[in-house]
């Protein structure tokens, strides 16, 4: 177990600039997700933190160790891929005894620790068979038996559940969680769903083109969304967001007027943007008029696609609603769950 | 009822085009098994078929067979150090160009692609010049050299373009996992790229085992010459011993058959691996 530090990495292909100085701590035995959309960098920085990409700047350090020239196999971290890159010609056993032949293991030891991961990840019965032979959920666990076999100090996972399919993935999701608080290490997880990351994440760094947007519990990140890119990357469905004008301490939008927060530090006259989450509007007694366009009902609740003037809004209510395409109905906004961002910068308004 | 006509296309198409590769093999075998004055008769089974021809050859009793187990022995001495040989060089060089990543090695593709332009027949003088000056002349490395040379370069360009789609990731697990450029050349490249090697190394092995023109030029004594350049005598002298010619080249056929017998679940795969993006 290890605490892993990034400090001003800079990563350029060229003269495209792929990572513009990320700074990160991970504390030991952390479980820390990095998230963002395709291209946004994440992945080149779990690869340099692997030791698979070259470092252009910054310094990395794992349990104080700088490894910016380390070799990967020497940096004693274990990493779970997408394609799980399981070696077909050996069976799961092999796969899983490789590193640990390597690094010339007794044959009794390995034994012991390819038969005691084996029980943890109930891979016991397969472990004779060849990749090919199995599952994909399976050879997702084969892969991260491979890596917990070694007990290295950092597990590394780049998007390792996006080739499952999605019923799997939930129980994978909740097996690798389950398994970080078993074994606590210090875990960095690459994402591109925002679901994974808020479920599975002690902290998440929400990344953008090459920089890290916010740092923070999921929740922090939902409740409290630094900017307009992470307001709407975190949350399912996604945060309401549409043009307004403060005026007269609520903002003017879309022909109406919505409530503010309490104490926020717009001024009068500033254009914001209002975001709204899904479930923060309610339907009836207020002051919003809209037109429902989509009904869709899950059970637990329903989801509904309304317009607001030409806006789009998505509204998740609670329990089931009787409104149908075409009817009219008002919203009322929360208050104190309303979000507001300068309009310019994208930056949260406090 | 669409399957059943497509295979029954196909069993149609198949017979002529095996009648055709079959019928100079048939007339082989029909000469080699008949005697020396029935053998130009035409008929289509001989009138006293006898396999005394093999015979002679195994006892080396005819003047064109006294060196006949030690010239098989040359091909096949040959053949297979020609197939090894290619077979390692580009066996590493597709791993260091498409594994390994090292600088210059498109520049050695377009390299091994050209020498291609060249017909090999233009090159067999240079060669032979070449060899004289090592003084490997009359020496059995001299033709497992040239075939090397002309193999390596197609050898390297489809084994590249097999280990082109070898996933890379799997490289990055074994790196990770600990290994060394060299055990995973050893204990992952080579296992997954198996299927690719042998039939590139049968590949090589037949086209020197084949080999007439270089064997021609580079060996000339009885004892160090080739079968394929053994048989080339027959036809020498005024009074060519068809028949035995005939069982030679039969005997001659048989192991390029059997090595194609026994790998023919890797020939076809292997030999299209790379050929078309999967």
């Amino acid at each position: 177990m290890a605490a892993v530090s990034f400090q001003e990495i800079r990563k350029d292909f060229g003269k495209t600039k792929v990572l513009h100085g990320i700074s990160l701590d991970i504390a030991d035995g952390e479980f820390m997700v990095l998230v963002g959309p395709s291209g946004c960098g994440k992945s080149t920085l779990l690869r340099m933190l692997a030791g698979l990409e070259d470092i252009s700047g910054g310094r990395i350090a794992i349990d104080g160790r700088v490894v910016n020239d380390v070799e990967s196999k020497d940096r004693d971290i274990a990493m779970v891929f997408q394609s799980y890159a399981l070696y077909p010609h050996m069976t799961v056993r092999e796969n899983m005894a490789f590193s640990l032949l390597l690094r010339k293991d007794p044959s009794s030891l390995i034994d012991e620790r390819v038969n005691r991961t084996a029980g943890i990840l109930n891979l016991t019965p397969y472990l004779e068979r060849h990749p090919r032979e199995l599952s994909g959920g399976q050879r997702q666990r084969v892969a991260m038996g491979r890596a917990i076999v070694r007990d290295p100090k950092v597990f590394l996972f780049d998007e390792p559940l996006s080739n499952l399919d999605a019923k799997l993935r939930v129980a994978m999701r909740a097996e690798i969680k389950a398994l970080h608080q078993r074994l606590k290490t210090t875990t960095v997880y690459v994402t591109h769903d925002q679901v994974e990351a808020m479920t599975m994440a002690d902290r998440i760094a929400v990344m953008n083109d090459g920089r890290i947007e916010q740092l923070g519990r999921p929740l922090e990140l939902y409740d409290r969304p630094a900017n307009l890119f992470v307001a709407q990357f975190i949350g399912s469905p996604a945060m309401n967001v549409f043009d307004g004008v403060m005026k007269n301490n609520s903002v003017y939008g879309l022909g109406t007027q919505w409530p503010i927060p309490a104490g926020t530090t717009a001024v009068e006259g500033q254009k914001v943007k209002y975001g709204i989450r899904p479930e923060h509007l309610a339907l009836g007694d207020g002051s919003v008029a809209a037109e429902v366009v989509v009904v869709e009902p899950m059970g637990a609740e329903t989801e509904l696609l309304v317009k607001v003037q030409e806006q789009a809004f998505t509204v998740v209510s609670h329990g089931r609603s009787s409104a149908g395409p075409g009817d009219r109905v008002i919203l009322a906004p929360s208050a104190q769950n309303a979000h507001l961002f300068d309009a310019a910068s994208g930056l949260r308004i406090a | 009822m669409k399957r059943v006509t497509r295979e029954a296309f196909l069993v149609l198409m198949a017979i002529p085009i095996l009648l055709w590769s079959l019928l100079p093999i048939y007339h082989i075998f029909l000469f080699s098994i008949s005697s020396k004055d029935s053998a130009f008769s035409g008929a289509l089974w001989p009138d006293h078929p006898t396999l005394r021809g093999f015979g002679t050859i195994a006892r080396q009793e005819h003047f064109y067979l006294h060196h006949f187990w030690i010239q098989i022995w040359n091909s096949l001495w040959i053949a297979v150090a020609a197939g090894v040989l290619t077979l390692a060089i580009a066996t590493t060089a597709a791993f260091a160009i498409s594994r390994l990543k090292v600088k210059g090695g498109r520049s050695v593709m377009n390299l091994a692609l050209f020498t291609y332009f060249i017909p090999a027949a233009f090159l067999a003088i240079p060669m032979y010049k070449a060899m004289g000056a090592y003084g490997l002349l009359n020496n059995r490395w001299s033709l497992v050299l040239a075939m090397v040379t002309l193999a390596a370069p197609y050898a390297i360009w489809v084994l590249k373009q097999a280990s082109d789609k070898l996933p890379f990731e799997l490289d990055e697990a074994a790196r990770i996992d600990g290994a060394t450029p060299l055990q995973l050349f050893r204990l992952v490249y080579l296992p997954l790229m198996t299927p690719s090697m042998v039939a590139i190394g049968t590949y090589a092995l037949l086209l020197a085992w084949n080999e007439y023109l270089y064997g021609y030029l580079l060996l000339s004594h009885e004892q160090t010459i080739t079968l394929a350049v053994a048989l080339g005598h027959f036809i020498a002298a005024d009074d060519s011993p068809w028949e035995l010619l005939m069982a030679t080249g039969l005997v001659y056929a048989l192991p390029p058959a059997a090595i194609y017998y026994a790998f023919r679940r890797y020939m076809v795969s292997g030999l299209t691996s790379g050929a078309v993006k999967a």
